[in-house]
């Protein structure tokens, strides 16, 4: 089925849930946070579209760009030269969301969904009902950009281990120097802690040429 | 081959292909004159000679990939490159069984804990190769890297580091001779082959023009 007819019928389906059509490369609608569960459902359940997989689940950070989605300059911390972590007082803004990349086996025809809700109440209905391999990808999109999914059955960090501080893809985030006594920072490679007399190695036969 | 090349395979002063070369005893003038081929008999050497020498010849390593390096480690140990022919082929699944451990791949903070913890696990004398960018120094995540321990130095000590991303397995195997260097203890100075001596001497001087 043709994008816009997919479009078309979730519009007739859901009236005022889907707000907007995404029109670039991966075709697809913007849907309402608290209508993406029933969203979802629609695109497997119903027999002309039958999206039986999840490809991917996306969480996204739209911190440093506009309205009409074009991207402008924000700087992201790292770790200086000596290794240390760059401090700023700045706080994001923009909105959180999630991108569902969905695929159909038996029409073979993909379909985007997404949804954006704002930074500081980024909850979303979970779809691990609806396809049981959007559980882990959840809980990435919670672990990285915290994305908080109301109804998911274990949301705990997946990659990172229990107790980080903060979600690293996030682009207001502020680099860790430590991490339970593992140390994250850099040091400063400018200052060679070896002399070149510590570093004199016996020759082999052949390297004296 | 060109000129360069056979030039630098010239033995160096002092070596006399009649004389037993084995071990290094060649390198001490009293140890090498009872290696003459006329006292076959007995050799004299010491404890800690023998036990260096015992020690360099078969360092096992731990079984630890971490990232592509590994790739290039596995590479080095299979048949083209044969890591065994140093006697460093027997890799051990567990560290109480293995003396070196190459760190061979990027040390995610969820890692480091576990590395000491096989590192701790290894029987002395024990020694660590950091191979490659990401163990060295961290790497291409220097900058943006939140969860990567910037060089394992960090963690462990570190006896050898062997640069490249990710080295060659002639590299790895490279590293552990001079690992094995180090084992043996011998003082010596490193020295520029005479090819790529002569090869600088042949780059022209380029001085910035208005000068400084």
């Amino acid at each position: 089925m043709e994008a816009a007819a997919i479009h078309a019928l979730l519009t007739e389906k859901l009236g005022d849930a889907v707000l907007d059509v995404i029109d670039s490369f991966e075709k697809g609608s913007v849907i309402a946070a608290g209508s993406i569960a029933e969203a979802c459902r629609l695109l497997r359940d119903e027999p002309a579209l039958h999206f039986d997989q999840l490809m991917c689940l996306t969480g996204v950070d739209w911190d440093g760009y506009d309205e009409s989605g074009k991207g402008k300059s924000v700087d992201i911390l790292g770790y200086d030269e000596l290794g240390r972590p760059e401090k700023s007082d700045r706080v994001g803004e923009g909105d959180l969301g999630v991108y569902y990349a969905c695929y159909s086996s038996r029409h073979g025809h993909k379909y985007t969904l997404a949804v954006r809700v704002p930074r500081d109440a980024a909850q979303i209905p979970t779809v691990s009902g609806v396809w049981a391999t959007a559980a882990w990808h959840e809980r990435e999109a919670y672990d990285l950009v915290g994305m908080t999914f109301s109804g998911h059955p274990d949301l705990r960090r997946i990659l990172l281990e229990d107790g980080w501080v903060g979600h690293p893809l996030r682009k207001d985030y502020v680099m860790p120097d430590q991490w339970q006594g593992v140390p994250l920072q850099g040091q400063d490679y400018a200052k060679n802690p070896f002399s070149e007399d510590d570093v004199v190695l016996p020759a082999r036969p052949g390297q004296e040429g | 081959m060109s000129d360069k090349y056979v030039e630098s395979t010239t033995p160096p002063a002092g070596y006399d292909p009649q004389r037993e070369q084995w071990l290094d005893f060649q390198q001490d003038a009293d140890l090498a004159e009872l290696t003459q081929a006329d006292s076959k008999n007995f050799i004299l050497t010491t404890v800690d000679e023998l036990f260096n020498w015992a020690r360099l010849s078969s360092i096992w390593p731990v079984t630890f990939g971490l990232a592509c390096c590994a790739i290039e480690m596995m590479a080095a140990s299979a048949t083209r490159y044969d890591i065994d022919r140093f006697g460093a082929g027997a890799f051990r699944a567990t560290p109480r069984q293995a003396d070196l451990m190459i760190v061979s791949g990027t040390v995610t903070a969820k890692m480091a804990t576990r590395l000491k913890r096989i590192y701790d696990q290894m029987p002395e004398p024990k020694w660590v190769v950091a191979m490659g960018s990401c163990a060295i120094g961290g790497g291409p995540y220097f900058k943006y890297g939140y969860h990567v321990v910037k060089g394992v130095d960090f963690m462990v000590p570190v006896d050898v580091y062997i640069p490249g991303c990710p080295p060659r397995p002639e590299v790895l195997l490279d590293g552990l001779m001079r690992l094995q260097d180090k084992i043996r203890g011998r003082k010596g100075k490193l020295v520029t082959p005479k090819w790529v001596q002569d090869y600088a001497s042949k780059i022209p001087d380029v001085k910035p023009e208005g000068g400084r």
